[in-house]
């Protein structure tokens, strides 16, 4: 969940870290440090706070032209100058920083403690550099220390290190992203590609278990003690799309793109005439026939759109579909490996969670499938097959334009297993599909309708909480919707299936709690608005997401949402994710940078 | 050297389209308007741009994002409220710190002109206007030249009393001292540059420069399909999908992820949007589609706009050619427009669309009725 940059070359190292931190900043941001080779033992500076702050604290310049830089999202410790990385031992000589957990750091503690080695902060980091320099203090090489070191820990963990008298970056990836940039005559070290993007497009993703050493021109990768060779991967992003062109803020940028998304989502997949759909995975029309059950694995917003995917599975493929949230996936009794399909659904593909829950999967045998946004990420080189939503870069912590593309990915999928196991007929899928196809036209309609759902954000905006009410595909938007706001404006919001708020959630309806109910297709809409009754009298104020005017007369703002069937809860949302945001814009909350989240949580 | 593109205007004239989307990001060759200036001034050798946007400002934003794709630097400027071309400019300031070019982002202009103005000011340092002849000049800013001196400059005078057939083209070259005296132009209202213009004109301090090139100009609906039709070019996106019995004849743009069923034909003068879908022996002819717009089978669409995401259902028939428009309190007459159907409309199967109709966005014309005139949004039209 931080972020680790590195820079080893010809040029001022300074500058090169300081603005690959801020490129990474959206991944951790509670404290951040850079650690500068300027001959002899490398010059730390590190702070509580953004990387702004850090900024402040840096020098004017430095001749380091090797270094590394660490933005922080506390796991353990408080968020203090001493917690914050790079972490050095005894001697100043060598600095670490890391990103993951480190499980057995407390039994390494105890034994360095004992031999003398002190402590300065509560991490569990720390104990890198101080192995490290027990070994050095041994006669080790660095190479060799900093191998030595790797070898005696446990967990996850992303490592990078920098010591006096090389001009080197040591680095060691398990479960952690780590990858290195090359240049010309220079290299870059980032625990994400947009730590460097502006600078290298060819980058070699380091594997779990790898031990390599980076210099100015040359990339040494061990596994196991052997050295092996990474391939070279080109990267086809654009590091200044991540720029806010003219948008107040990332969230409304990326909800504002979410057109130009799902036209990427849909591009050449789709045959709506004639009913068909090329996702180009690989899953044979007799396994799919011989299916049992899809599981959906994801966190999150992922979750959400998990939900929304089963619903379509189990209705157009007519296969059982479960969803699990992924940190309490097992694969439980009662269930054919063979048999089960599996589908981590994340958006960065780095998930920890995700991640763990796809590896029980595939050690029962089952065939995975990832969905995800990032080409190269950890989940693609560790599912079987990969379906990307292609949504581009997403910058703002809450996830938006990336749920519409994992549920239209998703949807396709639902209606080409439909289509293997002839559930569908050609004339079905072809309804579905046309409207798919119609999604990024209504969702600009949706999005011309901005100055209306500011004003009932306006109206509603100093309520005492927020309920969000659905049925069938109705229910994972309003989960959806609840999500978004609670995460950006930290007001009180919950997403129910709306027949069950007569069973305990209605106690919480009263005149200063706004409810919104989805009254769209594929929503069981006529069966919501006696819902709607229900909270009407109580005297809650409601808004309405209708399709088709279905319960107008019932709710105090209605927002018109275009009928495109199954698909038409999706546009829905839409309204959800814009009244969010103004919602949190008008009480002035960090809408990009949520307090206390991160954007990719990669760690369990 | 700067570039200020003023792109916040609406551009009432042009409804329906303009209710969603502001004018320079109506479409020739499948490009916003917008987007041909940008290039022209990039082409200009200008990488530093400054939008300055306002109505519906998020389509430009999230077409445009940071220049990237373009290989410029844009940033933006809020002009919050349509105050005048002059007040647009002065939203720009905080952006500028040298000479720059001004000029408008719904009007297709050549590099090469853009260039001619950007050599003067950066030679000169002098207030620049770009100037050409009319033959509507009455329709303009009428200039009167002395040498390359702008003696005067008369907004759309009457038509007996034009001094000249020269006309403000609308690009600009200006120093930053022409942020104060935009700043200290009298107005009521609105802040024209023009209205600075004159004074500087009377004071003797204006430059021309004439321009050679295209100089296009969509004041009305139907502007849309003479200027699109200069602008398009034979050009199929790789992921465009045209069936082996389908026929694409002369100048025709097609955008990404179109199809064309077998029979389909579109004939020169189109351009069709992202994700269009053209249907089995439909005909398309000299008409702008937006994306993901539906033509279903054996319709017919000439002389026409279709809307985003709209659909002209199968046998639907646009006949095309030359009709009497009214626009506001105002008669066009023998103007060539089939029809313009709005953003999500839907023109039901075999309906028809008599010459000069104008429907709004996300009207529902049902199957089989006659449409003529001018349908306003969200309506419904029966069968008569």
């Amino acid at each position: 969940m931080c972020g680790i940059v590195g820079y080893a070359g010809a040029r001022d190292a300074l500058p090169v870290l300081s603005d690959g931190l801020k490129n990474l900043e959206y991944r951790g941001y509670d404290s951040a440090g850079v650690a500068l080779c300027e001959g002899g033992a490398p010059t730390v500076y590190k702070t509580v706070g953004e990387v702004d702050d850090l900024r402040a604290v840096l020098p004017d310049a430095s001749e380091a032209t090797v270094g590394v830089g660490h933005t922080r999202w506390s796991t353990h410790g408080e968020p203090t100058d001493a917690n914050a990385h790079p972490h050095t031992d005894c001697t100043g000589d060598v600095a670490v920083v890391h990103n993951g957990i480190i499980d057995n750091y407390d039994d390494l503690k105890a034994e360095l403690e004992a031999d003398g080695h002190a402590f300065a902060s509560e991490t569990d980091t720390e104990v890198v550099p101080h192995l490290v320099e027990a070994e050095l203090a041994d006669g080790a090489s660095p190479a060799d220390a900093f191998a030595a070191a790797v070898a005696r820990i446990e967990g996850s963990f992303a490592l990078a290190m920098v010591v006096d008298g090389t001009d080197a970056i040591y680095l060691a990836r398990q479960d952690s992203p780590l990858c290195v940039g090359h240049g010309d005559g220079e290299t870059f070290v980032g625990s994400d590609v947009t730590a460097f993007l502006e600078h290298a497009r060819e980058v070699t993703y380091l594997e779990n278990g790898d031990v390599a050493v980076v210099t100015a021109d040359e990339l040494v990768v061990e596994h196991d003690g052997e050295r092996v060779e990474r391939p070279v991967e080109q990267v086809e992003w654009e590091a200044d799309a991540a720029e806010k062109g003219g948008y107040e803020h990332y969230m409304l940028k990326e909800i504002h793109e979410q057109p130009r998304a799902l036209r990427q989502t849909l591009s050449g997949r789709i045959d709506a005439l004639e009913g068909e759909v090329d996702l180009d995975v690989d899953l044979p029309r007799e396994y799919l026939n011989s299916l049992e059950e899809v599981q959906f694995v994801a966190c999150g917003t992922s979750y959400h759109a998990g939900l929304y995917a089963a619903n379509l599975v189990e209705e157009h493929a007519d296969v059982r579909a479960t969803v699990h949230v992924a940190s309490e996936y097992q694969f439980r009794g009662g269930r054919d490996p063979w048999r089960t399909l599996v589908v981590a659904v994340t958006q960065s593909g780095e998930t920890a969670e995700t991640l763990a829950a796809l590896r029980e999967a595939d050690r029962t045998g089952a065939r995975t499938l990832a969905v995800t946004n990032v080409v190269g990420s950890s989940v693609t080189r560790l599912a079987d097959e990969n379906l990307y939503i292609r949504a581009g870069p997403e910058i703002g912590v809450a996830a938006t334009k990336t749920f519409v593309s994992q549920v239209t990915s998703l949807a396709l999928l639902a209606v080409h297993v439909g289509r293997e196991r002839d559930e569908l007929t050609p004339t079905e899928a072809s309804d579905l599909l046309e409207d798919a196809r119609g999604l990024p036209g209504a969702v600009q309609r949706v999005l011309d309708a901005d100055a209306q759902v500011r004003a009932v954000a306006e109206a509603y905006a100093d309520s005492d909480a927020f309920f969000f009410i659905g049925r069938a595909l109705g229910h994972s938007v309003a989960l959806e919707s609840a999500l978004k706001l609670k995460e950006i404006s930290y007001d009180h919001a919950e997403g129910f299936p709306a027949g069950e708020l007569k069973h305990g959630p209605l106690a919480l309806v009263t005149d200063d709690t706004p409810v919104v109910a989805v009254l769209t297709g594929g929503a069981r809409a006529a069966e919501t608005v006696n819902s709607v009754k229900e909270v009407e009298s109580r005297g809650a104020p409601v808004v309405g997401l209708c399709t088709d005017g279905i319960g107008e007369k019932f709710v105090d703002d209605a927002l018109a949402v275009p009928d495109l069937g199954a698909m038409s809860p999706l546009v829905a949302n839409v309204y959800a994710q814009l009244f969010a945001y103004h919602v949190a814009n008008l009480k002035g909350r960090a809408i990009d940078k949520p307090r206390n989240l991160a954007k990719s949580v990669t760690v369990e | 050297m700067k570039a200020v593109i003023l792109a916040a205007g609406e551009g009432t004239r042009l409804r329906p389209l303009t209710e969603s989307r502001p004018k320079p990001m109506l479409p020739a060759a499948n490009r916003p308007l917008l987007e041909h200036v940008v290039e022209a001034v990039r082409d200009a050798g200008i990488e530093d741009i400054v939008l300055v946007v306002g109505y519906r400002r998020e389509r430009i934003q999230s077409h445009f994002q940071d220049g990237d794709d373009w290989g410029v630097n844009i940033e933006y400027a809020v002009q919050a409220k349509q105050l005048g071309t002059g007040h647009a400019v002065l939203q720009a300031e905080p952006h500028v710190d040298g000479p720059f070019v001004a000029l408008n982002g719904d009007r297709v202009v050549d590099a090469a002109d853009v260039e001619r103005v950007v050599e003067r000011v950066e030679r000169d340092h002098e207030t620049t206007v770009a100037v050409r002849r009319s033959e509507r000049p009455s329709d303009f800013g009428v200039v009167t030249l002395d040498g390359d001196r702008v003696v005067s400059l008369v907004e759309k005078p009457p038509k007996h009393a034009a001094p000249s057939d020269v006309v403000n083209a609308g690009i600009y070259g200006f120093t930053p001292a022409a942020f104060d005296a935009l700043r200290e132009t009298e107005s009521a209202g609105e802040r024209a540059v023009t209205d600075t213009l004159e004074r500087l004109a009377d004071e003797g301090v204006v430059r021309a420069v004439t321009l050679q090139g295209r100089w296009l100009d969509v004041s009305h609906l139907w502007d849309l399909l003479r200027v699109n039709g200069r602008v398009v070019a034979d050009d199929t996106a790789p992921s465009a999908r045209v069936a082996d019995r389908a026929s694409v004849v002369g100048d025709v743009t097609l955008g990404a992820d179109c199809r064309l069923r077998p029979g389909a034909r579109v004939l020169p003068g189109s351009a069709l949007g992202a994700n269009v879908s053209v249907g089995a022996n439909a005909v398309v002819a000299n008409s702008v589609v937006l994306p993901d717009a539906t033509i279903g089978a054996g319709a017919v669409v000439r002389d026409a706009v279709v809307g985003e995401n709209a659909t002209i259902a199968a046998n639907a028939t646009v006949e095309g050619g030359f009709a009497d428009v009214t626009v506001g309190t105002t008669v066009h007459e023998d103007v060539r427009l089939g029809a313009v159907v709005g953003d999500n409309a839907r023109v039901g199967g075999a309906a028809t669309l008599t010459p000069g109709t104008v429907v709004g966005n996300r009207v529902d014309v049902e199957t089989g009725a006659h449409v003529d005139g001018r349908i306003e949004s969200d309506a419904l039209v029966r069968r008569a």
